[in-house]
């Protein structure tokens, strides 16, 4: 079976922090969730950008279902492998306007459409209301803004969700929610794969099987 | 020598203003503001570079030539450029050579329609006509290219996470700034169009206070301050426009991320 992404010697040094830098190999198989761990400041936020292409790399290669991504345009990786950050990040308007932000662009436009439907079933699974969607997005809890930015990337289809730390505004029962919906998420579908942060140790006990790269941060020699 | 309308001022008249710089002097020596050095060599450097341009303008005026006019406009251009840019600290690149750019096409484009297709001179290129316009156009479109360029740098360096995010969901580069581009123009924008509200009921501008003070009737000075005013507004507007359109690529590298110096690592 090809691997639905492979790393090698992902390289990408930390600003700010002189001489640091992150260097990783991992593969990454189809229907998985590959779990990054490591002490903070270890670089895995770092990686998780690097991948999502909002980072340059100093070096290594990257390879989506065998093809090398420099072979994919910036919009078309990005459409294909979506990032959601640690901090949610929600724009003005509308909840509902937030989910649909997406299916503006013209990256988007003509290729997929909004599904309210599919939005509304997710909602649901994650414990939101639906009279959610006409909220002032703004007004949103931490929580709420981190379960809406995971259904935004899921409605989007992407091939590979970056999700750092998805749980971290999470409570208990809500973290556990977020967490099948993922594992339901990466099976259901042909060809998805997961690659996502997590300091919690019951984030990963509620997932069956999980790969697990362990990150540290390295200097310069 | 006979003055149609305008009261001249004499050597001895200028300088009975030195007493509104003795004023000046003593409010700041009272207040212990420590600005007296300053304001004696900001009054003598304003005396100097006044009478200079004068003579200047005097001898230009009368070679009336473009190929003296062009040079010296350019010149001004790239001073006001530079002017426009020292301040600029957020920025991932110099800006001066952009700068340079939209405050020269905003400057030319304006001031010829103004010049050539609504005042008419004759010739065209009369330098009593062409250098104060130009001159106008170049100072308020100094400033509003710098007001444009600060916004610019300051929206997105406080929204790095939304302009990260849109490029995630496969956002081109003018797509995740656009709202920070409109709030750039129209920054640069604000003053000139708030100076269209009040002039003539709150302020008599530079100009028509001028041509008055020179003998020309308000009702006829009133037409040449209007044009003057939508003048710097259209050269405002796409001397900010050019300044974003060609600034804000350079946020970006080539692969459509935020250049290292503009996002949190």
């Amino acid at each position: 079976m090809n691997a639905l992404l492979e790393f090698k010697n992902l390289r990408r040094y930390f600003e700010g922090e002189q001489g640091r830098y992150v260097m990783e190999s991992a593969v990454l198989e189809p229907g998985t969730i590959l779990v990054l761990k490591g002490p903070s400041g270890a670089g895995k936020s770092t990686l998780l950008k690097t991948l999502a292409r909002l980072l340059q790399p100093q070096g290594g290669q990257v390879f989506l279902q065998g093809r090398d991504w420099l072979d994919y345009s910036s919009s078309e990786w990005r459409s294909n492998v979506q990032y959601v950050p640690q901090k949610p990040v929600v724009f003005s308007g509308s909840l509902e306007d937030n989910l649909r932000l997406p299916f503006c662009l013209k990256a988007t436009q003509g290729k997929l459409s909004y599904e309210r439907e599919q939005a509304l079933h997710w909602l649901e699974r994650l414990a939101l209301p639906s009279s959610l969607l006409a909220q002032a997005a703004a007004t949103l809890s931490g929580g709420e803004a981190a379960r809406i930015a995971l259904i935004r990337v899921m409605l989007l289809k992407p091939q590979i969700l970056l999700l750092d730390e998805p749980t971290a505004y999470l409570d208990g029962e809500n973290r556990l929610r977020a967490m099948e919906l993922i594992n339901e998420w990466v099976k259901t579908g042909a060809g998805r794969g997961v690659i996502l942060i997590s300091h919690n140790e019951e984030d990963l006990e509620s997932l069956p099987e999980v790969a697990v790269l362990n990150i540290k941060a390295r200097g310069e020699e | 020598m006979a003055h149609s309308g305008y009261i001249p001022i004499s050597y001895w008249q200028l300088t009975l203003s030195v007493i509104l710089v003795l004023i000046t002097g003593l409010i700041s020596a009272l207040l212990g503001l420590g600005m007296i050095k300053s304001l004696l060599w900001g009054t003598l450097r304003a005396f100097i570079q006044l009478t200079l341009i004068g003579y200047i303008l005097t001898y230009i005026f009368k070679l009336n030539t473009l190929l003296v006019i062009i040079p010296l406009v350019l010149l001004q251009c790239y001073i006001a450029s530079r002017e426009a840019t020292r301040r600029i600290t957020k920025a991932p690149h110099n800006p001066a050579l952009a700068s340079f750019f939209s405050l020269t096409a905003s400057t030319f484009i304006v001031g010829i329609i103004v010049v050539v297709v609504i005042i008419g001179p004759h010739p065209w290129y009369q330098a009593q006509v062409l250098i104060p316009i130009f001159g106008m156009i170049m100072g308020n479109s100094m400033n509003a290219i710098a007001l444009s360029l600060d916004r610019l740098y300051s929206e997105v360096h406080a929204h790095v996470e939304q302009v990260e995010q849109m490029l995630a969901f496969g956002a081109s580069p003018w797509e995740s700034i656009v709202e920070y581009l409109r709030k750039a123009v129209s920054s640069g924008m604000l003053p000139t169009i708030n100076g269209l509200m009040i002039v003539g009921i709150v302020s008599l501008p530079g100009m028509m206070t001028g041509q008055i003070l020179a003998g020309m009737s308000p009702a006829l000075a009133v037409r040449y301050q209007f044009v003057v005013m939508v003048m710097i507004a259209a050269a405002t507007a796409i001397g900010c426009l050019i300044i974003v359109g060609l600034s804000y690529k350079h946020m970006f590298t080539s692969d459509g991320a935020l250049v290292d110096s503009m996002c949190k690592v």
